[in-house]
């Protein structure tokens, strides 16, 4: 085998630099932070052994598990606003009827290389509480104001909202990927057996992009998961009013490198791991359906 | 050809490597000429944006021609920055400019030099004693060395004050305001006459910080022992503030948020108190309120928020001549030189009687606030922060928003703070 390498050695050299850089950055931190969700560390002191410890603090933590449960809201009330958007967007995207399709793809797909920390900076002056663009409107309207950024439920619709903002657009693009490569012939056949519109979509479209929806299922609950820069520059490291944003990536990045628990730190981040593998998992059931 | 291939492969390689290893700082003005004809020792030298005035790090080059001075300006999250480095073990600065976290530098104190073994000691007189205290380790040894400070005052509006049937005058105010309590009457007389417009301060995290700013006894004793649960200082601070908040004298405004900003500049807020560099942050959030705001001694005493420290890290070779720099950079000329130009307010006593604290300011209604500061700065008491300060601070302060936030049960909160905190400690 090594003598195979050799003989390719040109090949393997130009696909090195992956391989490499990925093991620096890539494989050489992970293992790291499994050795050091096992010590305590400041940061800059020496490491001591700390066993089961971090993890044992962990599961007792409730700011933690706060965080968790802040972050599978959140998913909630994006994610599923956000691929039912999508999958629209791209339906009509695909419709024959729609004019000047590539400059509606390229404006839908605008939102997801914005800077998110922009985003966010938006974001806070629409729901901010007392001068905020949203309680203008309501004001306007006659309505009474919302505090949004004060109440649990209105920091984690406003952290939503802008996840919906900039990922809607690029789940559509997927989804037109996927609705594209449905073969005609089978709307065709469909058609000359009479069937409406509805009946083709939920008997062909939908279960034809089934692979499709999973994966982007499966991508934004890992994105979901690992919800940061939103919540930490619309609220704060400290999640803002009763820690309603703290996101579990949040709590990582705060107790690592805000309160120097950089073990700690570690030992969130595999909790987190674990708890995305299983919901992928779970995700993965559900969406493959009986099969 | 084939080695041509090689060539290729292996330069474009060395590019992509190269790209990771660039220059740490954002902006870098080292002096590239004048070649070695004797040797130059070099000091690497980082501080942030506004810390140490540029002007008078152009000027050290010439004062010390010996040393050729590499000053970095680190943007962004500082504090992370010099801890990886430290972490790192490579890659640091001979000098470092440190802010009011450096508390939680102390238990690697190691890594700093003693500055005291370097003589610090003959200057110790040029600097407000508190100051100069809080740079030593529980363990005596002096890591930091001061810069700046961040004595507290009193900002309000004396048009909503005068409104309100309160006295305007800074020395008036100064007079009748004198503990929290009248702070909290003249509170309740802002809110009968200027109702629901104006409150009489900005939040209820503000008020704790700034109590807790003005006393000796925090959540530590220098032997580590937490005391929070029982330091009264703690408990009427946090009482204090809940109070405010019943009394409905806060306008919610978290600082450094554009909410502050809105409401500074359209007199929600009408009165804070806070250090010096609030004077900067004021004056660039309310143009619209230009003239009206005055600056009096704050009520429950004079206090000190934030500030600046530098220190000579233990991996430097040159620590003398790092010294000498460090020094001439803050001996009490430049300071008073630092704080016309750019507001860091001196830590050296000597310069407060310079004329130039008397400059009246416009944004304040000509008042020289610059007396009031360098009054207040002088009473600062001593006290002790420990390393975990920072976290424990962070613990307290977030359960005394969501009392102001979210109604939550001051009395309830109390009790799961210090539970939480129990909790904290022991990991």
């Amino acid at each position: 085998m090594l003598r195979e390498i050799w003989k390719h050695r040109a090949v393997y050299a130009a696909i090195s630099p992956f391989y490499l850089l990925f093991g620096i950055f890539g494989l050489f931190p992970i293992g790291f932070s499994l050795y050091l969700a096992f010590h305590k560390w400041d940061g800059i002191g020496d490491m001591t052994y700390n066993g089961w410890g971090n993890f044992r603090y962990l599961v007792t933590d409730n700011e933690f598990w706060q965080a968790v449960g802040n972050t599978f809201a959140i998913w909630v009330y994006s994610t599923i606003p956000m691929l039912f958007f999508a999958l629209i967007i791209a339906f009509l995207l695909y419709a024959p009827f729609v004019k000047m399709r590539t400059l509606w793809r390229v404006g839908f797909f605008l939102p997801n290389v914005t800077s998110i920390v922009a985003v966010a900076i938006i974001f806070g002056a629409l729901f901010a509480n007392n001068f905020g663009f949203l309680n203008y409107l309501l004001q306007l309207l006659g309505l009474p104001t919302i505090q949004w950024l004060n109440v649990p439920w209105g920091i984690q619709i406003a952290i939503s909202s802008m996840v919906v903002w900039r990922w809607t657009g690029y789940n559509a693009i997927i989804y037109l990927a996927g609705l594209q490569s449905i073969p005609h012939v089978l709307y065709e056949a469909a058609k000359m057996d009479g069937a409406t519109g509805a009946q083709a979509f939920f008997r062909i479209t939908i279960p034809m992009l089934r692979p499709v929806i999973l994966f982007t299922v499966i991508t934004s609950t890992i994105g979901g998961m690992q919800l940061f820069t939103e919540p930490q520059v619309l609220v704060g490291n400290d999640g803002g009013a009763g820690a309603s944003g703290m996101t579990i990536v949040l709590y990582l990045y705060r107790e690592s490198f805000v309160n120097n628990y950089f073990g700690y730190g570690a030992a969130v981040g595999w909790g987190m791991f674990l708890i995305i593998a299983l919901f992928s998992i779970v995700n993965w059931k559900l969406v493959q359906g009986k099969k | 050809m084939k080695t041509v291939r090689w060539l290729v492969l292996c330069l474009a390689f060395l590019t992509m490597i190269s790209g990771c290893s660039g220059p740490l700082s954002s902006e870098s003005h080292s002096s590239e000429s004048n070649l070695p004809n004797h040797k130059k020792i070099t000091l690497t030298l980082w501080y942030w944006n506004r810390s140490i005035d540029d002007e008078l790090l152009t000027r050290a080059e010439k004062q010390f021609p010996d040393i050729e001075l590499n000053t970095q300006k680190i943007g962004g999250d500082f504090k992370a920055k010099l801890k990886t480095t430290l972490a790192a073990h490579s890659g640091e600065p001979d000098i470092v400019a440190l802010n009011d976290w450096m508390v939680e530098l102390f238990p690697s104190a190691d890594r700093f030099y003693d500055l005291r073994t370097l003589g610090a000691d003959q200057f110790k007189d040029q600097y407000l004693e508190w100051k100069w205290n809080q740079g030593i380790t529980p363990d005596d040894k002096m890591i930091a060395f001061p810069m700046d400070t961040g004595p507290t005052a009193l900002f309000y509006r004396s048009d909503l004050f005068e409104q309100a049937g309160l006295p305007s005058d800074p020395a008036k105010v100064s007079a009748t305001i004198r503990t929290w309590d009248d702070y909290m009457t003249a509170g309740e007389q802002l809110r009968q006459k200027v109702g629901s417009r104006s409150f009489l301060a900005d939040n209820i995290v503000n008020v704790y910080n700034q109590m807790l700013a003005q006393n000796t006894d925090l959540y530590f004793k220098p032997d580590g022992s937490y005391i929070g649960n029982q330091s009264p200082h703690i408990r009427l601070g946090w009482q204090t503030a809940v109070a405010f908040h019943k009394k409905h004298l806060l306008a919610n405004a978290d600082g450094w948020t554009p909410e502050w900003n809105a409401s500074v500049n359209n007199g929600k807020v009408a009165s804070f108190v806070g250090a010096i560099w609030m004077k900067q942050v004021l004056t660039e959030a309310a143009p619209d309120t230009a003239g009206k705001w005055r600056v009096a001694r704050a009520p429950g005493g004079d206090g000190n928020l934030g500030g600046s420290f530098i220190s000579i890290l233990k991996s430097s070779k040159h620590p003398k001549e790092a010294f000498e720099v460090l020094t001439w950079l803050q001996n009490p000329e430049h300071q008073l030189e630092a704080y016309q130009k750019i507001g860091l307010f001196p830590s050296t006593p000597g310069v407060y009687d310079d004329p130039a604290m008397e400059i009246p300011e416009p944004f304040f209604g000509g008042q020289a606030t610059g007396l009031i500061f360098a009054a207040s700065a002088r009473n600062v008491k001593s006290s002790y922060f420990g390393e975990r300060y920072p976290v424990i601070h962070g613990i307290v302060t977030r359960r005394l928003a969501n009392v102001a936030k979210q109604d939550a049960d001051p009395d309830a909160l109390w009790t799961e703070t210090q539970d939480r905190i129990e909790r904290e400690l022991q990991r």
